[in-house]
């Protein structure tokens, strides 16, 4: 073989390699971004309806065949959801109550997690599996006790200190904000990041004589940023979007929720789907804003706890 | 469309709530019993799954202000709430030993709240009432023979017909039967290429249980005979089998046509020529095709067949047995359920006025399905009757679907569902 030859083929082994895996690449590429845009758009389609459906009458909600864009682009089902009820009071509630319950939960559950995974000391493996025992306790069949307790606080709503004569927290920010303070799933989550840390950076504080909390507080959790994202984004999306516990502790509109606010366009005998959709449109703004400012840590916050 | 909670919650918060009012039975000794407390100052609590929205709020916001100036001294601080969730507000309040003084509450929910000692005795007698409301809307507020609950305002479930459709097929009156509305269903019933384009009858737009119980009513059998469960009668089972026939043998309507809640009835839309429907479908129409009832092609119709049936449901007022100011309770119940609100209220959700005054009312007169039902309220059946009646209807919509989606007969589906009852009726409230 000449080396004319010898050097053809070695360019026909070099080239054609070169040639395949870009081809390759690119194949898997264009399916992977079908896919991608395929499953994004199955993703985005019901907020778009959602959107569509806010903007359409009464007469272009009944139509069939649907129309897929409003005949008459109706603006006015915002202004008049909004009259439907208090909306004001219930989003500026909403607000006050995810904002408290974020920061509380924050802290709590930081501190809390830390402790599980940094601070040896005996029967922390039984507190953590207590701990996640109580992750699994229906929602439903917490709310007759918690009922009660929110009832029985001493001192508050005309309660002696034995916690009767009165109503407690009933029908107060503080049965509203304290007990969604602190979420188990955050406690577990946070102690999750604190364990991936290395030992090295505790231990390098501790020798400078830094503190426990300044340990925890200036060391550790400035490294676990995408866990603050993930649980300050999940409590305030929970926050949000709950229901039932505000409806049963409160009864004092001025104390009402959101969310309760929207239940009004859903009666037994008929919804009223243009201004449900209007609402449920205002009420997803603070989450979407919320989730496009934190979304690479809360991305992170999922991939490093091995949460999916 | 709205959600229940499941019936091993609302059992497990209903059991809950016996247990409390137990509880607070026995650390009550002492405090005002009803019927004891006398008038004057009183602060009363009253929870309401209706004057919903903001008008709803406005216009009972203003008619408390009539109720106080005829009873000065006398405040009420209202709780709204939504009927999917008023057991849990109802049981809550309970279980915590503050049971709202005035309550309001649907058709079939009086008798396991008074079983379980929640209700007063209002101490009115059927005659009393007779005066003022339909002999038959009387009824689901009595249990055990005591008035608990006095009626405010109704909602039914009937026939409903486009004119327009019918008259084009020749057809001029309405059916006078279920049979006959089975032949002229199966005539109006349109199909291009297999696909249902316009179904004769719409079954499935309603909820299946209160679309059942009128046609088993109608059919002549009853939901209990003396506390115990009769639904699987033969007559019930030619009532289920009638809708079986309705979907399965004729193919009059596909199941998955519609369905409950859908954002528009097919009958709206001209893709049903009759359906069995609530009467709120007038407000439906009059927003969203208000040709059809400027054009008059929209009337009701009775569901009969061995006799006339109308499905009555409803909400009315009550009074804890617990309160302290039984009195003023008291009156606060007769004033929601009296004269001047009745209308009132019924007029802001669409239903029906419990008073009998009201029956000549413009509101119930331009209302053509409304006026229907008031003409029409002596052949009215309400559901309920035993104290565990709000378990044993979860279980109604399963049963009915199998037998629908052909995975049993229905004598199967009903007599399951009758066994099941039983073991409910059983384990008790």
């Amino acid at each position: 073989m000449s080396a004319e030859k010898l050097l053809q083929g070695d360019t026909d082994r070099g080239t054609r390699p070169a040639n395949r895996i870009p081809l390759a690449r690119l194949l898997r590429r264009t399916a992977l971004h079908l896919v991608l845009a395929t499953v994004s758009l199955a993703m985005v389609l019901p907020f778009l309806w959602m959107i569509i459906t806010s903007l359409k009458t009464d007469p272009d909600l009944a139509s069939y065949p649907p129309n897929l864009l409003p005949q008459v682009w109706d603006w006015d089902n915002y202004s008049e959801a909004l009259e439907y009820a208090p909306f004001g009071t219930y989003f500026k509630n909403s607000l006050l109550i995810s904002f408290g319950h974020t920061a509380f939960n924050l802290v709590l559950a930081s501190t809390a997690g830390y402790a599980l995974a940094r601070v040896p000391f005996r029967g922390r493996t039984l507190v953590f599996m207590v701990v996640l025992a109580t992750m699994m306790i229906p929602t439903y069949t917490k709310i007759v006790p918690q009922y009660l307790i929110a009832k029985g606080i001493p001192f508050f709503g005309g309660n002696d200190y034995l916690g009767q004569g009165g109503h407690g927290w009933l029908d107060s920010w503080w049965g509203l904000i304290v007990p969604g303070a602190l979420t188990p799933f955050a406690i577990f989550l946070f102690r999750q990041f604190y364990l991936s840390l290395p030992r090295e950076l505790e231990e390098a504080a501790r020798i400078d004589g830094m503190g426990e909390f300044g340990i925890y507080a200036r060391v550790m959790t400035p490294l676990v940023k995408p866990a603050i994202a993930t649980v300050g984004l999940l409590t305030f999306e929970s926050s949000w979007n709950n229901f039932l516990w505000p409806l049963i502790i409160t009864s004092d509109t001025n104390l009402r929720v959101i969310q309760v606010g929207l239940s009004t366009f859903q009666q037994a005998d008929q919804n009223a789907w243009a201004y449900l959709m209007a609402g449920t449109t205002l009420a997803t703004i603070p989450m979407v804003v919320l989730f496009l400012f934190t979304q690479r840590y809360f991305v992170q916050g999922f991939a490093r706890s091995g949460i999916k | 469309m709205r959600s229940y909670p499941s019936s091993l919650s609302r059992r497990s918060l209903l059991g809950l709530g016996a247990a409390a009012v137990a509880s607070t039975a026995l650390t009550a000794c002492g405090g005002a019993a009803p019927g004891e407390s006398g008038g004057g100052s009183a602060s009363l609590r009253l929870l309401t799954p209706i004057f919903d929205r903001a008008d709803g709020q406005e216009l009972l916001a203003s008619l408390l202000e009539d109720f106080k100036k005829d009873n000065p001294g006398v405040s009420v601080q209202v709780d709204h709430t939504e009927y999917g969730k008023l057991n849990e507000k109802l049981t809550t309040s309970i279980v915590g030993g503050q049971p709202y003084d005035v309550m309001l509450m649907g058709v079939g929910w009086v008798p396991p709240f008074a079983e379980k000692g929640v209700l007063a005795d209002l101490g009115a007698t059927e005659a009393e009432l007779a005066r003022m409301y339909n002999p038959r809307v009387i009824q689901p507020g009595i249990y055990d023979g005591k008035v608990y609950a006095r009626p405010i305002l109704l909602d039914t479930r009937m026939g409903i017909y486009r004119k327009d459709i019918l008259a084009e097929a020749g057809i001029e009156a309405p059916p006078q039967d279920l049979t006959e509305l089975r032949e002229m269903a199966k005539e109006l019933t349109i199909r291009r290429n297999g696909e249902l384009i316009r179904a004769g009858v719409d079954i499935l737009s309603n909820d299946l249980r209160q679309t059942y119980l009128p046609v088993m009513w109608a059919h002549g059998a009853d939901l209990f005979d003396g506390g115990n469960p009769v639904f699987d009668s033969d007559e019930a089972v030619d009532a289920l089998q009638w809708m079986v026939d309705i979907i399965r043998t004729d193919k009059i309507e596909d199941y998955g046509f519609t369905q409950q809640g859908a954002v528009a009835a097919p009958l709206v839309q001209g893709r049903a020529a009759m359906m069995v429907g609530h009467n709120d479908m007038w407000r439906q129409i009059s927003e969203s095709a208000p040709e059809l009832i400027a054009e008059d092609k929209v009337a009701g119709f009775m569901l009969n067949q061995q006799r006339p049936a109308l499905f009555q449901g409803g909400t009315l007022a009550t009074m804890s047995a617990e309160t302290s100011h039984p009195e003023q309770a008291k009156k606060l119940v007769e004033f929601l359920s009296g004269e001047k609100v009745s209308p009132l209220a019924a007029e802001q959700r669409g239903n029906i006025p419990a008073v009998l005054s009201a029956a000549d009312s413009p509101y119930v007169q331009n209302n053509k399905l409304v006026s229907f039902a008031v003409d029409n309220l002596d052949h009215a059946f309400s559901e309920g009757g035993v104290p565990t009646w709000l378990e044993i209807r979860e279980e109604f919509k399963p049963a009915l679907e199998n037998a629908l989606l052909g995975d049993a007969t229905p004598a199967e589906a009903l007599n399951g569902l009758a066994r099941k009852a039983e073991t409910i009726i059983a384990e008790g409230p």
